[in-house]
């Protein structure tokens, strides 16, 4: 279908033109991302469980727990959370611009593009071709192949957002413009320095701290927060409370989030940690800004739709982890406490927790609500109740116990600390599982009663001939 | 937008420009301004996909500019600089990786075994112990500027300036002194006349330990890392979690042997070591062959010879050795220099070369 005759249809039924536009691409990248999803709890279930029992797979250089580690981090940040926020961002945007999604091709050659960059670098970590930088473990060759993909898609969304039917953008719209341009941005110019003029010493390590602290506290952040914005005001019947709040916050967080992720102890100028000590504090208030007025717009709110509840409760689940985390980081970003968290454990539980509950839980109660409406099939409620609880306990018990055991430090509690992670680490892949053969099969049965399929396979055909 | 936070928004943005970006005071004030007034007075409208493109286009590039480029402009001049260790032996520092240790730089890349261990070795702190030394002349000055240095810095007298500075004596003004007060005593002794001892000593869970100077200490360094540690390394693997120690002076911890029995299985050197056993590096060999470590499992031994990884891995590993080269930047442990033994005469020196030899080095720190 053209872009013009979307339009049309738009014209009749806006919202269902605007699920239809939305239906193939956006049913693809999520469809992707929860296939990763899945990987990525497989792989952190196997390093887990290399802790505990150090002989198992030792024949086997792939195996090595340095190289399962950063491969499953890459399929959790660029394969499920990115693709997916993508996804979402795509149908937010044109749901808040009552628009059509233009080019929606792009977002299935972008979304192909972009796979095959996260499968070569999955693969790339596995045979041993990482970059050995925290951050950025893929090897560099990937990152063009990524930056490519995600600018395709990038170009559908921000076309999305100009062809809007208001003039006026909502605070949801920011985040989400904003965030779609950051990350090729800092893609594109992590790349060129420390792969293509080949950044020497420690310079390469700033960089690539400086990208990913980009990552995690403008593109991740941004998204979630623009989804938890956009469910809130649509669950509600309510507009943002407080917009000066909000364009306070999103500037604020916009030009603090940029700057900093540099620890306190490290080998580096001593007012690159200073100067990351201050950012994260004025990082800090922005957050608050939008912390309260996300909160006042759902504060003791009706919800429109009762079906709405599951994903609005995560979607408020979501912003209280996301005000508990801004919290502790603003705390532990001061040199004293920083110190005692450096190294340990701690840092990265929290980075998970941060990942998988807030950035995690936002994009999936935004899936529960968009799969039903895209797809015409909803997802099985009961297990939808039990890869949500599921998800959660396993959210919560593979970071917090870790996070925990780092900050007392000592072998034995870091020990009991990785115990309970591989329970929850456990829960996490019973939660990913149910959840790709939920949507797995809910997407086949949306294609069986779906008249496109037997347009493809040249049943509609036979049917119009004998009508 | 209220007045009230478009005002803040100018704050922040003229505090960004004259703090962050080091911008002349006038023109980050103008700059404030303008954020005030676009925002506050002429409602900048947030509307325009323009407006907010342009506004995180300026920010990105005040980050990149602001934390990339000139940490770059600063860290580019870096040089190796001539440095003496504590035997006395001149070094140019840091050394590039040579041979198989290259190799096994990639090896240890290609494992992922900066997962686990860091290789950057931290310091919590620097203290200073000062002495003085008055002569009769110049006694009462000298206890003038004790007593004002005390004064100054709201410490109480310790040691034997408590008890009054005899003449011709070194004694204790300050112990424990942060960088600032030492900064101070030194200044004030020197304006009086006095001869001063600083010892500067170091604390740190990863520095070496020693009972007085840092009880706690674990013995991964005698200093901390720099930047100039890793001159010569592409994409350094600094680590961020240590499951595992940290590996930045692993050279001067331990043999060729351990190393390899630990990436075979570390149990064998550690019992309930968490970490994996790495034997994809080894290969199984028969008995009788040469280089090979045996294991027992069951009641039959089991023989493995390292492969050409496991070696490069290990000679890498022994090259690792930056964090006990004194460098300007990050000094060793210095004590004080009256302290130290008067070198012995030549003739001496040549009945006990080595003695005579380690003393004379050790003045020379």
């Amino acid at each position: 279908m053209s872009s013009k005759q979307k339009e049309d249809e738009a014209k009749k039924d806006p919202r269902e033109a605007v699920n239809l536009s939305c239906r193939g691409p956006v049913l693809f990248l999520a469809f992707s991302a929860i296939a990763w999803l899945l990987v990525y709890s497989l792989f952190t279930m196997l390093a887990g469980v290399k802790v505990h029992a150090s002989g198992m797979m030792a024949d086997s250089a792939w195996m090595a727990y340095g190289r399962i580690v950063p491969a499953a981090d890459l399929a959790l940040q660029f394969g499920f959370l990115v693709q997916l926020g993508l996804g979402v961002s795509a149908w937010v945007l044109s749901h808040r611009g009552k628009t059509v999604l233009v080019d929606g091709g792009y977002l299935y050659i972008g979304g192909i593009i972009w796979n095959t960059g996260v499968t070569l670098g999955f693969i790339g970590i596995l045979s041993g071709h990482a970059s050995g930088l925290d951050g950025l473990a893929m090897p560099g060759h990937v990152m063009p192949i990524l930056f490519t993909g995600f600018v395709l898609i990038g170009v559908s969304l921000v076309q999305t957002n100009n062809r809007r039917t208001d003039m006026e953008m909502s605070p949801v719209q920011w985040f989400i413009f904003a965030a779609t341009l950051w990350l090729p941005w800092v893609l594109g110019a992590g790349y060129l320095l420390i792969h293509f003029f080949d950044a020497k010493g420690v310079m390469a390590n700033i960089i690539d701290w400086w990208l990913i602290h980009n990552f995690s506290k403008i593109y991740l952040t941004f998204v979630a927060l623009g989804v938890v914005g956009h469910f809130s005001m649509a669950f509600t019947g309510r507009e943002v409370i407080g917009r000066g709040y909000a364009v306070f916050a999103f500037w604020v967080m916009l030009l603090f989030g940029s700057i900093g992720g540099i620890s306190p102890g490290a080998p580096v100028p001593a007012w690159l940690p200073a100067l990351s000590t201050v950012t994260a504090v004025f990082y800090f208030v922005g957050a608050v800004a939008i912390w309260n007025v996300l909160r006042h717009t759902q504060k003791e709110a009706t919800l429109v739709d009762e079906d709405d509840s599951g994903s609005f409760t995560l979607m408020r689940l979501a912003l209280i982890l996301f005000a508990a985390i801004a919290v502790v980081d603003v705390f532990f970003a001061f040199p004293g406490p920083g110190r005692s968290a450096e190294f340990t454990t701690f840092v990265s539980g929290f980075d998970k927790l941060y990942q998988l509950g807030f950035v995690g839980l936002a994009l999936l109660g935004a899936l529960y609500h968009i799969f039903p409406r895209l797809a015409g099939v909803n997802f099985c409620p009961r297990l939808c109740k039990l890869q949500t609880l599921a998800y959660l306990l396993g959210v919560l018990g593979a970071t917090l116990p870790s996070a925990l055991g780092g900050l007392m430090s000592g072998d034995a509690v870091l020990g009991s600390g990785f115990y309970f992670a591989s329970v929850g680490d456990l829960l996490l892949l019973l939660a990913s599982f149910i959840l790709f053969v939920n949507f797995l099969v809910a997407t086949v049965m949306a294609m069986k009663s779906c008249e496109c399929l037997a347009r493809l396979l040249g049943r509609g055909e036979e049917k119009e001939a004998r009508a | 937008m209220t007045i009230g936070l478009s005002f803040l928004l100018g704050l922040v943005a003229g505090s960004v420009s004259f703090y962050m970006l080091g911008l002349w005071w006038p023109v980050a004030l103008l700059v404030g301004l303008v954020a005030w007034l676009a925002f506050g007075l002429f409602d900048v409208k947030m509307d325009s996909a323009f407006t907010l493109m342009a506004g995180a286009l300026l920010i990105f590039c005040v980050s990149l500019s602001g934390m990339i480029m000139r940490a770059d402009s600063q860290l580019s001049g870096l040089q190796y600089a001539e440095t003496v260790l504590e035997d006395g032996t001149q070094a140019r520092y840091p050394i590039p990786l040579l041979g198989n240790a290259r190799y096994g730089e990639e090896v240890y890349r290609s494992i992922g075994c900066a997962e686990c261990h860091t290789q950057q070795v931290t310091h919590d702190g620097v203290e200073f112990d000062i002495k003085a030394l008055a002569t009769e002349k110049n006694l009462p000055a000298v206890k003038d500027a004790i007593d004002r240095y005390h004064r100054v810095t709201g410490s109480p007298a310790s040691g034997g300036a408590a008890h009054g500075l005899p003449a011709g004596e070194w004694e204790t003004v300050a112990h424990g002194a942060n960088a600032a007060d030492a900064a101070k005593a030194r200044g004030f002794l020197s304006a009086a006349g006095a001869s001063v001892d600083v010892q500067v000593r170091f604390h740190g869970e990863d520095l070496e330990k020693d009972e007085f100077i840092n009880p706690d200490g674990r013995g991964w360094g005698k200093r901390r890392s720099v930047a100039r540690d890793y001159l010569f390394a592409e994409k350094p693997m600094l680590g961020s979690v240590r499951i595992g120690p940290d590996l930045a002076n692993v050279g001067t911890r331990h043999s060729r042997a351990t190393l390899l029995r630990i990436l075979l299985n570390p149990q064998l050197i550690r019992k309930g070591s968490k970490m994996p056993q790495h034997r994809f590096l080894f290969e199984e060999v028969d008995e009788g062959e040469a280089n090979t470590i045996t294991v027992l499992k069951g009641e039959k031994n089991i023989y493995y010879k390292p492969t050409k990884d496991a070696d490069a891995l290990v000679d890498y590993l022994l090259s690792l050795k930056g964090a006990q080269y004194p460098l300007e930047e990050a000094p060793v442990y210095q004590p004080f220099t009256s302290s130290l033994p008067v070198p012995a005469a030549p003739a001496e020196e040549e009945a006990d070369g080595k003695e005579g030899g380690e003393a004379s080095a050790e003045s020379a720190n």
